[in-house]
């Protein structure tokens, strides 16, 4: 019984060593050709994994790819600091990539890098680079509104009483507040918050959420990203009864917000990193995310996704993306008005 | 008695300071990064009305929470062993099987029935159901040890049943029952899962909303400071309500069969009661997770399900492994006896169990990633497990060696043993199975565990649990659902292990038939 | 085997004295019992030979090794001692073989020795045939014998056994008493025997120790322990007892209810005296001696206690007749005392 007993504690002990180490000799990376790559991704498996194992093929880097929810990448990544193991980081939303730049753990890219994306997409200290669009729109039920609302305020009207809904526990609707509130100040935006609310804005925790109840008829219209109707429509694999639609030119309703990708400056495969970039900004890249992800191309000049207008049709707002990192602002504000 | 080996004494004391400050580096962590912030501000974040809403918010899902399960819990647990019902083996692993189903996958199946369910009540409700199998377990367990004389004693004296039950019963678990709600109210202090997917912002939901919006650790670091008061103070208060020790009478004090209660009404209701029960906590949300994986199959492929089920099982089984390690020192301290020291030592570790999986997971990726090759590894996380389990294993490591009678290592070390081999030939054979329980108990959390294995698995390894959580963030369920079914299957396994009814007595009986006749020269 | 001695030996839990001030010496190869009432404090003293716990003051010694000081301290499993406990304490996950040879140290034994002193001890306490069983499939005695083998295993200096019969029934208790005790002379061991029943002290014992309140009140061999003890109390605590007013006179002749002298005279000494129902013959014979009225028989079988009032003696007499008892209750008796007349003053 004895015999067993050490026999099993040592054993338990070795196996525990044994994986430890092995797990450790994984992780370490060795100088001269770079073999492999660690991404940090925001961007979901489900939906980037082709792309990076295409890129996996054709240049013969391996990745590690961490997949995680972006804004708890981005606080991983600040909390790892000079340490982070991390070469890449690519986020789904701007506001993740500005607080990783602010605090200065990115590296620098040359202009060479994403050079086919526009400039309003790119950070101004090109400490990222953004890689795909995201706009905001509203989702309806067609037949159901006569008038299709032209600004974002007309939904405070009585014609839209308790007829649309949001998800203001959302990244993407948060980040167009940050908007709202750097472009018109905080006043405005927490006067058109209490007025959505007085006039029965119903409260969704997700988009996809939303666009579910439009299909159903439980409400009209509701504040989305243009790719939720094609994902939801997916997950069901059915067509729905909903569509999107797109406020007046210029209206903040109408936010583009980027995905996007930045090198981490402690990064020693700086090369190779910028290299993936360049791969995800490619032309056939970009091509590929309008017809598999049903996202906006940043390349001027490439095809809409299916149905949706061009990106330079849509009359976005112009909105210098690093204001996106001031989330806090946002979420105490939607906390006062109550809809948090 | 006093201990013989004072050395032994302080080499022990030296290994249990040891584990705490191991145990205590988030709670390190939380102090570091709250500091950072200035003193007002840190002021102003305690004093701003939403903290305020948020801490009674915690606090009133807590007492609600512990008060069910105290007094329904304990209910159930009495009908279960006292009535008469039919199949009393399959209703008692019937109520203890939501411990395999992890709470975020319970919301989930819960809101896939009642889109609208949300709030205070719909939370409490499904902290109940997760937390309920806690209860039972521990009381069972002290029913199950309760020497079947007494009760005779006492309905010989006239007592009536339901007098039994409160006058001599009741007192005796009563200890289980004041340990059942203490784990019960640190998982709801602890829990994110339930409570952020049901929109009720707990102290747990505020931490994770401050560091993901603000990119502020400070804030959510001074937040987490106060979720480590809020159980400081819980665990004193049930220290306090805790009531008098009673001397564990080890193996010696063993149960015969007790007669159940032949009372109609009562068995009819309790049988509805545990029906009902493994309807809303069982039979419902596996009818979810299959329904919905039905309506859109997805083709998933084997071997993903297969390497995140692998990867689950080994990393749950190190961390359940190295949480058995580092709570010894301590057990081992407890069956020494009380002392002010081991008290201390239990309430750290209690208290540290309230942290949740963000918080440890946050500190461990601050501490870790100076650690180079060791960050990001199996290791790592296995640790984190230990970390944030360690409390239960303490308590089953220190209950499984308290079965021990003292006599029989006192007998022990006048036959020449020290106390190491008294320890390794007596202590650990006789205490082996319900150690094995205890280890069980942690593996079976730690597959569970969400926030803390997304940020310290090595990149690239997936569990079943960040599998599911990266399914549901796109709102494919029906995607999920396979490996949601499948992490709920392998953790019944220990689930039902652990219903089996340990008898003391029978447990060495090589022959049944021999164990029940007693040669009587 | 060496002798024990236990000198001023003090032990206090917190603030209640267990043990105080308690002094004793065995020799080799001699078996003492511990007699004492509930509380008394008799196992404590044995488990302070032990080694299991540690004394406050004094000294405990094995032969001229000191083994128990309060400062300095022989851990149990160095001091070679026996320990064999209320319940025999069996290790449950253990065979009945591997029980007994559990203290028997794989360093200092071949594996062929430790199975020949197995099966030696097997042999000796008569339970060939058991070796692979489990407690849990052992009746009560077999228990009993089974942890005096695994304490005789060893070979200890010393033996102590905590009331190792108490939990057996009658006819059991002795037979395994006689055995044990056997045993115990032919290996010629050291032993202490504690009970509480005093006819089991008396039997197997070279020497009575009685305690009290923590102190060793008499300490003598049974017959001067039975005989001559030195308290009223002590007598009846190794026996039945009649207690019993008398007075002494400045000539040393003392005066009781039953004695020759009668009653006593004024101007004596008064106090107590304490006899035995068996030092009293009880007798038809009118010339026999004092008379009284039989008002109760009880009845033992082997012997009988029959009461008696007598005109000289508030309480009545007790006095044990052997065999069939020819008396019947209101019969008029004549009592007389033969023995030794222990006259206590009032104290």
């Amino acid at each position: 019984m004895r015999k067993s007993l050490i026999a099993a504690l040592v054993a338990g002990a070795g196996l525990v060593a044994g994986l430890g180490i092995w797990a450790a000799g994984n992780a370490g990376g060795g100088s001269g050709q770079v073999k492999e790559l660690t991404i940090y991704s925001g961007r979901s498996e489900e939906f980037i994994a082709p792309f990076f194992a295409q890129w996996e093929q054709e240049s013969g880097i391996k990745l590690n790819i961490r997949y995680g929810d972006s804004a708890e990448l981005a606080a991983q990544i600040l909390e790892e600091g000079k340490n982070s193991p991390a070469d890449l980081f690519l986020s789904q939303d701007a506001g993740s990539l500005g607080a990783v730049s602010a605090a200065g753990l990115f590296a620098t890219l040359p202009e060479s890098v994403g050079a086919k994306i526009g400039s309003q997409y790119v950070a101004s200290d090109r400490s990222w680079i953004g890689v795909t669009g995201r706009a905001r729109v509203f989702a309806y039920r067609p037949g159901s509104i006569e008038i299709l609302p032209s600004s974002v305020s007309d939904l405070t009207k009585s014609e839209f009483k308790n007829r649309v809904g949001i998800a203001p526990s959302n990244a993407s609707f948060q980040a167009f507040v940050t908007a709202l509130i750097s472009e018109q100040g905080e006043k405005f935006a927490k006067s058109w918050l209490e007025e959505m609310k007085k006039n029965g804005a119903k409260i969704f925790l997700k988009n996809s959420a939303i666009v579910e109840a439009i299909d159903k008829g439980e409400i009209d219209l509701g504040l989305v990203n243009h790719y939720y109707t094609w994902e939801v429509s997916e997950a069901l694999g059915r067509k729905i009864q909903v569509e999107n639609g797109f406020f007046a030119p210029g209206d903040l309703g109408n936010l583009i917000n980027v995905s996007g990708a930045g090198v981490l400056a402690t990064s020693e495969k700086f090369e190779a990193a910028t290299e993936l970039i360049n791969f995800l900004t490619s032309e056939s890249t970009q091509i590929s995310f309008v017809e598999d992800t049903h996202e906006y191309s940043l390349i001027t000049g490439i095809k809409s996704p299916e149905g949706l207008p061009e990106l330079t049709e849509i009359g976005s707002p112009k909105v210098d993306l690093v204001v996106l990192e001031k989330v806090q602002r946002t979420q105490d504000l939607l906390t006062q008005v109550g809809l948090l | 008695m006093k201990s013989q080996n004072r050395f032994g004494s302080y080499g022990l004391r030296a290994l249990v300071a040891g584990v705490l400050i191991l145990i205590s580096q988030p709670l390190l962590y939380l102090v570091i990064r709250a500091s950072e912030k200035s003193g007002s501000d840190i002021v102003a974040l305690l004093t701003r009305q939403k903290t305020f809403e948020v801490l009674g918010l915690t606090l009133a899902l807590l007492c609600i929470v512990v008060f069910i399960n105290v007094f329904l819990g304990t209910a159930i647990a009495a009908g279960l062993h006292y009535v008469r019902i039919p199949y009393p083996r399959a209703l008692f692993v019937a109520t203890i099987v939501p411990l395999a189903i992890p709470s975020y996958v319970f919301t989930y199946t819960w809101i896939a029935l009642i889109p609208s369910l949300q709030g205070l009540w719909a939370a409490a409700f499904i902290l109940v159901l997760s937390t309920m199998p806690y209860m039972l377990l521990a009381v069972s367990i002290s029913f199950a040890r309760i020497d079947s004389g007494l009760i005779e004693v006492a309905r010989s004296l006239g007592l009536s049943k339901f007098a039994v039950f409160t006058r001599v019963i009741l007192p005796q678990v009563r200890r289980s029952i004041s340990a059942g709600a203490l784990l019960s109210g640190l998982y709801v202090l602890s829990d994110f899962g339930a409570v952020s997917l049901l929109n009720v912002e707990t102290l747990t939901v505020s931490i994770q909303n401050l560091f993901k919006s603000s990119y502020d650790r400070s804030a959510a670091a001074v937040i987490g400071l106060l979720l480590f008061l809020a159980a400081a103070l819980f665990v004193s208060l049930e220290s306090l309500v805790k009531g008098r020790d009673f001397e564990s009478r080890g193996a010696e004090g063993f149960a015969q069969r007790i007669r159940r209660v032949n009372n109609l009404p009562l068995s009819i209701l309790t049988t509805t009661v545990l029906a009902f029960y493994s309807l809303l906590a069982v039979v419902l949300p596996f009818y979810v997770l299959i329904s919905r994986y039905l309506q859109n199959p997805s083709v998933v492929a084997a071997s993903d399900l297969a390497t995140a089920a692998l990867s689950t099982i080994s990393v749950a089984a190190m961390g359940a492994f190295i949480a058995f390690l580092l709570s010894l020192p301590l057990a081992f301290l407890i069956t020494q006896g009380a002392s002010a020291f081991v008290s201390i030592s239990e309430k750290v570790t209690l208290m540290a169990h309230a942290l949740p999986g963000v918080v440890v997971g946050l500190a461990l990726v601050s501490f870790g990633s100076r650690l180079g090759p060791l960050y990001q590894s199996v290791f790592l996380l296995a640790f984190a497990y230990a970390v944030l389990f360690l409390a239960k294993s303490v308590a089953s490591t220190s209950a499984a060696l308290a079965l021990v009678s003292p006599q029989l290592k006192e007998v022990a070390a006048t036959l020449g043993k020290s106390k190491s081999s008294v320890t390794m030939q007596v202590v650990f054979p006789i205490a082996l199975p319900n150690l094995a329980l205890g280890v069980l108990l942690v593996f079976l959390t730690a597959m569970k565990e969400l926030p803390a294995t997304l940020m310290l698995r090595p990149t690239g390894m997936d569990t079943l649990a960040t599998e599911i959580w990266s399914f549901a963030a796109i709102s494919r369920f029906n995607e999920a659902a396979p490996y949601a079914l499948l992490l709920v299957l392998i953790a019944a396994i220990p689930t039902f292990i652990l219903t089996i009814p340990r008898n003391a007595k029978n447990e060495y009986a090589k022959n049944e038939n021999e164990k029940k006749v007693r040669i009587s020269q | 085997m060496t002798s024990l001695s236990v000198s001023h030996l003090t032990v206090n839990f917190g603030s209640r004295t267990v043990i105080s001030d308690l002094s004793f010496e065995l020799s080799q190869g001699e078996i003492a019992s511990l007699l004492g009432p509930s509380g008394c404090g008799k196992t404590t003293l044995l488990r302070a030979i032990a080694g299991l716990i540690q004394p406050t003051s004094g000294a405990i010694r094995f032969g001229s090794q000191l083994v128990g000081v309060s400062s300095v301290v022989l851990p149990p499993h160095k001091r070679g001692t026996g320990y064999v406990p209320q319940q025999g304490a069996l290790f449950p996950h253990l065979t009945v073989a591997k029980n007994i040879a559990f203290g028997l140290d794989r360093n200092s034994h071949t594996k062929s020795e430790i199975a020949a002193i197995t099966h030696e001890m097997i042999g000796l306490i008569g339970m060939k045939g058991m070796e692979e069983r489990l407690p849990s499939q052992l009746s009560g005695g077999q228990q009993t014998r089974v942890a005096l083998a695994r304490a005789l295993a060893i070979k200890p200096k010393l033996i102590l056994l905590d009331e190792p019969f108490s939990a057996l029934d009658a006819v059991l208790r002795d037979e395994l008493r006689t055995e044990v005790v056997g045993l115990l002379r032919e290996l010629g061991s050291t032993a202490i025997l504690v009970t509480h029943d005093r006819e089991e002290a008396l039997v197997s014992s070279d020497r009575v120790i009685l305690m009290r309140d923590g102190k060793v009140a008499q300490n003598g061999t049974p017959e001067e322990v039975y005989e001559a003890p030195i308290s009223p109390e002590i007598a009846a605590s190794t026996g039945d007892v009649l207690i019993l007013p008398a007075q002494q006179s400045n000539t040393g002749a003392t005066f009781f209810p039953l004695s020759r002298e009668g009653a006593g005279s004024a101007g004596s000494e008064t106090g107590y005296v304490v006899i035995r129902p068996e030092e009293i013959r009880v007798s038809t014979n009118a010339d026999a001696g004092a008379e009284g009225t039989l008002i109760h028989i009880d009845y033992y079988g082997h012997d009988a206690m029959l009461t008696v009032s007598v005109a000289q003696s508030a309480t009545p007499i007790r006095a044990r007749v052997a065999g069939p008892a020819d008396f019947t209750v209101g019969q008029k008796v004549y009592l007389q005392h033969l023995g030794p007349v222990r006259y206590f003053s009032r104290q």
